[in-house]
């Protein structure tokens, strides 16, 4: 167990407090001076160290993807400065192997001194524009190392003694597609993590070296002591699940399993990834530091309420088989580690929301990514662009509340939506369609949130590729608890001039697009809670009249049976008689619905007698959403998991 | 002649009203209960107040009406009219959540449903090319459909309409010509600015309380005029200034937040009178604090704020950061063992420990009673506090827990709330690169004057100033104010490409804007003042910052300079070899109004005697036998030191040792810390 408080309780509480307002201080500087849009859109993060390099606080608004990962590069910093750090000195880490997430994200770690020894650090985390490698914003899916993706920066000096070493910066920013914005973030972060000193220097000034010392450790002791008194409080027990990546390229058909048991005993948490895929040739693999996050991320859903620091990362364990999907070491690539960290947090989802049921939660969409890069050739000059878009989605239903609409992927809940006024002006791409996608949520008697759709067009450009970083078209949001699946993610291209869309998917790289054509991807809703055949028939009524959902799904998902009276004073019937009847039919025929064999569902499918939604939340089947072709082995994955959430918890 | 002026604030509990009359310098303040319809409470408050509506030469006033409408959800049905395939941009909004890590905890919904957000064909492109006319077939459809639906508002929000309102207008033509009783706000006159969430929120919110607010206004004012108030009703808006109602009918949502920046407005002026262009304002209530800025004379102003989290209402509206720590917040111990106080509140009902309602759990009051520095008569013997249940429930929560004796344990109370306060005072001061050092703090609602001095002391603020009627500030803001009116446009041009004429020209169609608008109003030309600003930023930057630009424009270089300087200033760096941008164009337009003259007093060089002394506890270890003085015998020049209590109706000033007062000829308290 941890020690008690032993600063007087006001000393205690005001240093607490203090420290968190320090790296919000550090985040208002950043939001207000950085060069970088995404960081702009709120992929940073600030935190303040102990000497040792543990984290004693961190940003109430910062990013979810960096939780848990910030005491590992300010300790990786200090590993290779601590005998010669000098006051003045910042320092730069971007590197995954070395504690980091990915390479866009990089680190300004700056010693705070008092009394001419190291008091504590201070850290500003930032997701750079660009950071050089084979494509425009270091996104390249195809790579399968490092050496493709971007540029790594082990620790490095960047400030010596309060002088800029441009010559460095310099090295760094030269390489990257964008040296001007790189070098005005470096000064937005440099000056986030001089505003914490000023902070901390302050305090020390009103309470002394000794006294902040001992605050730094003891407000990481009053976390750890709060998280493990309430794990405590659990019954010990045991829990597995398991969630998967779509495709190994390299490989064959089938989903790729990340598997996670989680054991409670006495005050602490362990997870177990052990039966975790090896690494894949992708880009979806992530380092130990990016799993470690992702635990930590999930679990602090179920203790939203406490400050986030080392204390909470104390109160649990986390143990990955070597070289795993969980475990990807140099130089394999991991640009895309957000994929298998949204597995584990949405695994985590599904665990706790055993153990704490009034904050349960089904799974929710997975994070897109859309990168276009060409040439613009709307105003006469011929410059280059670059367009990157993310969407929200829809967030799984909870215990008694449908999930949030339209909401950040689940890695980071503070990003926002991009305005697509901002994006007309800066790219040749104009939007025709931006909307909540009609049938997305995960049905259930507590509905998943709705997804959207966006549909763009490609204006006067040249030399222009599409790439695409997603996943979920095969391993589709899943619901619990006995709530439906949602819907597969995934692009759609329409070429000028041709008939039939082609279907690109979730994953795809360096596509050309010409003038004309369009582009257009929903994002899934999340999955649903609880028995859809026992949803309130009023709520489904106010659904379909606000077109969440449809008429015709109303029926199929929710066995509701509404007629459309006067549609456009929305006067909207449910026939209880029909519902009555329909509900009956549905409860009887539904198990046999995913006995059914895959390829008549597949021929159904093709003959168009059913559609995509209905082969997936009734059968339970994966196809290739392009030609109709069976999956056979991932949908033998999917079932499975399919009846362990859903089928099983049917009365 | 009509030499009196009243101002009326209409707050949740209660109606503050103050009245001066110039003739005679005289000040009356009521506090009236709050009714269900707040017109009653404040013809009833003007009533008892004495005022005769007739000899009134100005009123003005400050409500919640807005705020409230838009918090309850109550308001009239409000439909939109979007571009096809932007159904839902109210809805997506930014997709990011207030709470990052409570999974149950939601963004509202938006002030439209999607059933009544209704789409036609149309698209204007970034520069303003219309690439695609409305459909006006498709238009009229939506309008019959609008009126089957018998909507009482509509908002009309096409995209780029920021860059060519004649989409826009073209549908609302049809929509006034088939529902000509209906109000349409339309987003490119409403807030001509990029980001389709931004404007359109705020226009939704415009919108919708517009039959709200124009019913409310002209309700007040055919009740004022029935009792014979001849002038204009003045309604002050968040913008810091008033509005009359024919503003109020286009522009709805400036009355929003109303009410909030009242307390700002006051605070700023008090400290200006007692000669002090930089003041901090805080207004410590019941349940929370309200705190402010002024710099130079001028309130700290925002375009980033909302009502309710994720529907933002970008109009200019003074800066006020709330936090949860008022006389009622209860102090605990959490698991982990951590002294806690607030956010959580006792509220009126129970109240605090010592209002003998039930409530067992300690307050700030309770520890504020416990130690002596609230007496337990107040009000003039109104209210009675028990100091038994102060020490029962100061023992109970804190000192028990924590081994502390209970005289230590109601100081740390204290200490951790002041310090809270502090943390909010940093965060608008400090972190915008302003030094406490160089302001007032200005202590005023129920227990600001309570808590000043020592959060003073925690930022080495020298001087704090307790208004002569800390209670009834905000009532006293609402009187305080100029008729004003902010504009504002998208300009989007790199420096390089710009050119101090055409520069010129837009500021100048805007200033033609603004004088049409105040004409409108009554003011006349000699009385209107007009401010321009210009947001700029480092190119490829983000967030801007806004540049005083001089009428007329000198030189775009000089704009630059100053651009330079005042990122510096503001963030420590500038970039002189980065290329400079221009964002957007401000301006205020400013009718003056003439001002209500507060008294003076000359000094009569009294001393007045104390009522009683009390043992009262600045320190845990020791009481000190403290003068108790009552507010209304200290005259103008009355110099004393601490320690010292002064008690008065609404709220107590507390000066503790060390420090030394001094009342001023506005029987403002200065104290010295």
């Amino acid at each position: 167990m941890t020690k008690d408080i032993t600063l007087d309780p006001v000393t205690f509480e005001v240093l607490k407090n203090s420290f968190i307002n320090s790296v919000d201080q550090m985040a208002e500087q950043v939001l207000r001076t950085c060069y970088s849009f995404v960081m702009y859109n709120r992929d940073f993060s600030s935190a303040l160290h102990d000497a040792n390099g543990e984290c004693a606080a961190q940003g109430n608004q910062d990013i979810a993807v960096h939780v848990g990962t910030l005491h590992f590069t300010c300790k990786s910093v200090l590993d290779a400065f601590k005998d010669e750090m000098k006051p003045g000195d910042v320092y730069a880490i971007n590197c995954p192997y070395l504690g980091g997430t990915h390479f866009s994200d990089v680190r300004l770690v700056r010693p705070i001194f008092a009394d001419g020894k190291v008091l504590a650090y201070s850290q500003s985390n930032g997701h750079w524009a660009d950071l050089g490698g084979s494509v425009p914003g270091s996104f390249d899916v195809m790579a399968r190392d490092m050496f493709k993706e971007a540029m790594r920066i082990t620790p490095v000096r960047l400030w010596r003694e309060g002088e800029f070493l441009w010559d460095v910066a310099n090295l760094m920013a030269n390489n990257t597609r964008d040296p001007g914005s790189i070098i005005g973030d470096i000064q937005s972060q440099y000056q986030a993590t001089m505003v914490c000193e000023r902070e901390i220097l302050r305090l020390v000034d009103k309470y002394g070296r000794d006294t902040v010392e001992t605050g730094l450790a003891e407000v990481q002791d009053y976390v750890e002591r709060s998280v493990r008194q309430r794990i405590a409080a659990l019954p010990d027990g045991e829990w597995t699940t398991v969630d998967f990546i779509d495709r190994d390229p390299s490989g064959g058909e089938g989903l790729i399993p990340i598997h996670v048991k989680l054991t409670i005993k006495g005050d602490k948490a362990y997870y177990d990834f052990e039966g975790s895929h090896p690494v894949i040739a992708s880009i979806y693999n992530s380092t130990y530091s990016g799993t470690f996050s992702a635990v930590a991320a999930g679990m602090k859903t179920f203790f939203p309420d406490l400050p986030l620091n080392s204390g909470f990362y104390r109160a649990f364990e986390i143990k990955v088989p070597e070289g795993s999907i969980v475990d990807a070491q140099w130089p394999i690539a991991v640009t895309g580690f957000l994929m298998p960290f949204e597995k584990i947090m949405n695994s985590i989802y599904e665990m706790w929301s055993k153990i704490l049921p009034e904050r349960a939660i089904a799974c929710a969409f997975n994070l897109e990514y859309l990168l276009t890069g060409g040439t613009d050739a709307r105003h006469g000059s011929k410059n280059m662009f670059m367009f990157y878009d993310w969407l929200p989605g829809g967030w799984g239903g909870r215990n008694g509340k449908d999930g949030c609409n339209t909401t950040t992927a689940c890695f980071g809940t503070g990003l926002m939506a991009q305005p697509v006024e901002g994006q007309e002006r800066a790219a040749p791409i104009r939007t025709t369609h931006f909307e909540i996608e009609t049938d997305s949520p995960g049905p259930g008697k507590w509905r998943g949130g709705a997804g959207v759709r966006k549909t763009s067009i490609l204006l006067d450009a040249e030399n222009t590729v599409i790439s695409y970083i997603c996943d979920r078209e095969r391993a589709v949001v899943w619901g619990i608890e006995g709530g439906l699946p949602s819907s597969p993610h995934g692009l759609a291209l329409s070429r000028e001039g041709e008939e039939n869309d082609e279907w690109l998917g979730a994953i795809f790289s360096d596509v050309p697009i010409k003038k004309g054509d369009v582009f257009s991807r929903p994002t899934a809703g999340g999955g649903g809670f609880g028995d859809p055949m026992e949803r309130d028939i009023q709520a489904v009524l106010d659904d379909v009249i606000d077109d969440y959902v449809s008429v015709e799904r109303a029926a199929k998902d929710y066995g509701v049976v509404i007629k459309a009276i006067d549609p456009e004073i929305l006067q909207y019937e449910v026939d209880y008689e029909a519902t009555e009847r329909e509900r009956a039919a549905i409860k009887a025929a539904r198990a046999g619905w995913l006995q059914e064999d895959p390829e008549a569902v597949a021929e159904a499918y093709k003959a168009g007698k059913i559609d995509k939604l209905d082969v997936i939340r009734r059968h339970a089947v994966l196809l290739d959403w392009e030609t109709g072709d069976v999956l056979p082995k991932s949908t033998a994955q999917f079932r499975e998991t399919h009846q362990r959430r859903t089928a099983d918890h049917w009365a | 002649m009509q030499t009196t002026r009243v101002s009326v604030d209409v707050g949740g509990t209660f109606t503050d009203i103050f009245v001066i009359n110039e003739a005679t310098g005289s000040i009356a303040i009521e506090k009236v209960a709050s009714s269900k319809d707040p017109i009653d409470a404040i013809i009833a408050g003007v009533a008892s107040a004495g005022v005769k509506l007739k000899d009134v030469a100005l009123f003005s006033h400050g409500t919640t009406v807005a705020t409230n409408a838009l918090i309850t959800r109550r308001l009239p049905r409000t439909a939109m009219v979007c571009t096809k395939g932007f159904r839902d941009v109210i809805e997506i909004r930014r997709a990011n959540k207030e709470d990052l890590w409570d999974t149950y905890k939601d963004v509202v919904k938006p002030y439209v449903p999607r059933r009544d957000r209704l789409t036609v064909p149309e698209r204007v492109d970034s520069n303003g090319n219309i690439v695609e006319e409305l459909d006006e077939a498709a238009a009229r459809e939506v309008a019959r459909i609008l009126k089957r639906r018998e909507v009482d508002a509509i908002a009309v929000c096409f995209m780029n309409a920021y860059t060519n309102g004649a989409n826009e207008r073209a549908m609302r033509d049809i929509l006034v010509k088939m529902l000509p009783d209906t109000p349409v706000s339309i987003s490119s006159e409403v807030l001509p600015e990029i980001f389709e969430h931004e404007r359109f929120s705020t226009t939704v919110a415009n919108a919708a309380l517009s039959p709200i607010v124009v019913d409310y206004t002209s309700r007040l004012g055919d009740a004022l005029a029935e009792q014979g108030y001849s002038r204009d009703l003045l309604m002050l808006h968040t913008g810091g200034g008033v509005m009359t109602p024919q503003s109020v009918r286009d522009f709805a949502a400036r009355l929003a937040g109303s009410g909030i920046a009242a307390g700002a407005i006051a605070s700023r002026h008090i400290a200006m009178m007692c000669g002090f262009p930089n003041s901090i304002g805080l207004d410590m209530g019941g349940t929370s604090t309200d705190v402010s800025l002024a710099y130079g004379g001028q309130s700290r102003v925002t375009k980033d704020w909302y009502i309710e989290y994720g529907y933002p209402i970008r109009f200019p509206a003074i800066e006020v950061m709330t936090i949860g720590a008022g006389g009622g917040s209860l102090a605990w111990r959490d698991e982990a063992g951590s002294l806690r106080n607030g956010p959580d509140s006792a509220g009126a009902r129970p109240g605090p420990a010592c209002y003998g309602n039930g409530n067992e759990q300690a307050t700030n009051t309770d520890a504020n009673v416990f130690l002596g520095r609230l007496g337990t008569s107040l009000a003039g013997g109104k209210i009675t506090l028990d100091a038994e249940l102060a020490e029962a429930a100061v023992t109970r929560t804190v000192a028990e827990p924590f081994g502390l004796e209970p005289h230590a344990a109601a100081d740390a109370i204290l200490k951790v709330a002041n310090a809270n306060m502090s943390d909010a005072v940093r965060l608008i001061s400090v972190t915008r690169g302003l030094d406490p050092r160089d302001f007032a703090l200005v202590a005023f609602g129920g227990a600001g004057s309570l808590h000043g001095v020592d959060v003073a002391r925690e930022l080495s603020i020298p001087v704090v100033i307790v208004p002569p009627n800390p209670g009834v500030t905000s009532a006293l803001g609402c009187l305080l104010v100029d008729i004003q009116h902010d504009f504002g446009e998208s300009y989007i041009v790199a420096v390089g490409d710009a050119d101090a004429g055409a520069l010129e020209a837009a500021f100048s169609r805007l200033e033609a804007e603004a004088h049409a608008r105040l004409k409108h109003e009554g003011i006349a030309d000699e009385d209107i003042v007009i401010q321009r600003t210009i947001d700029m930023m480092y190119q490829g930057q983000w967030r801007s910052l806004a540049v005083s630009v001089p009428s007329p424009v000198v030189s775009i270089e000089e704009l630059v300079g100053r651009f330079h300087e005042e990122h510096a200033a503001e963030y420590n760096y500038r970039r002189d070899d980065a290329p400079v941008s221009f964002y957007r164009l401000n301006l205020r337009a400013v009718g003056a109004v003439a001002k209500a003259q507060l008294p003076e007093y000359e000094p009569t060089g009294e001393t007045p005697a104390p009522t009683t002394h009390r043992e009262v506890w600045f320190e845990p270890s020791a009481s000190v036998s403290t003068p108790i003085y009552d507010r209304a015998t200290l005259p103008a020049g009355f110099k004393f030191d601490g320690p010292a209590v002064v008690e008065q109706l609404d709220s107590t000033v507390l000066v503790p040792p060390g420090a030394s007062a001094e009342v001023d000829p506005h029987l403002n308290i200065i104290i010295r810390v």
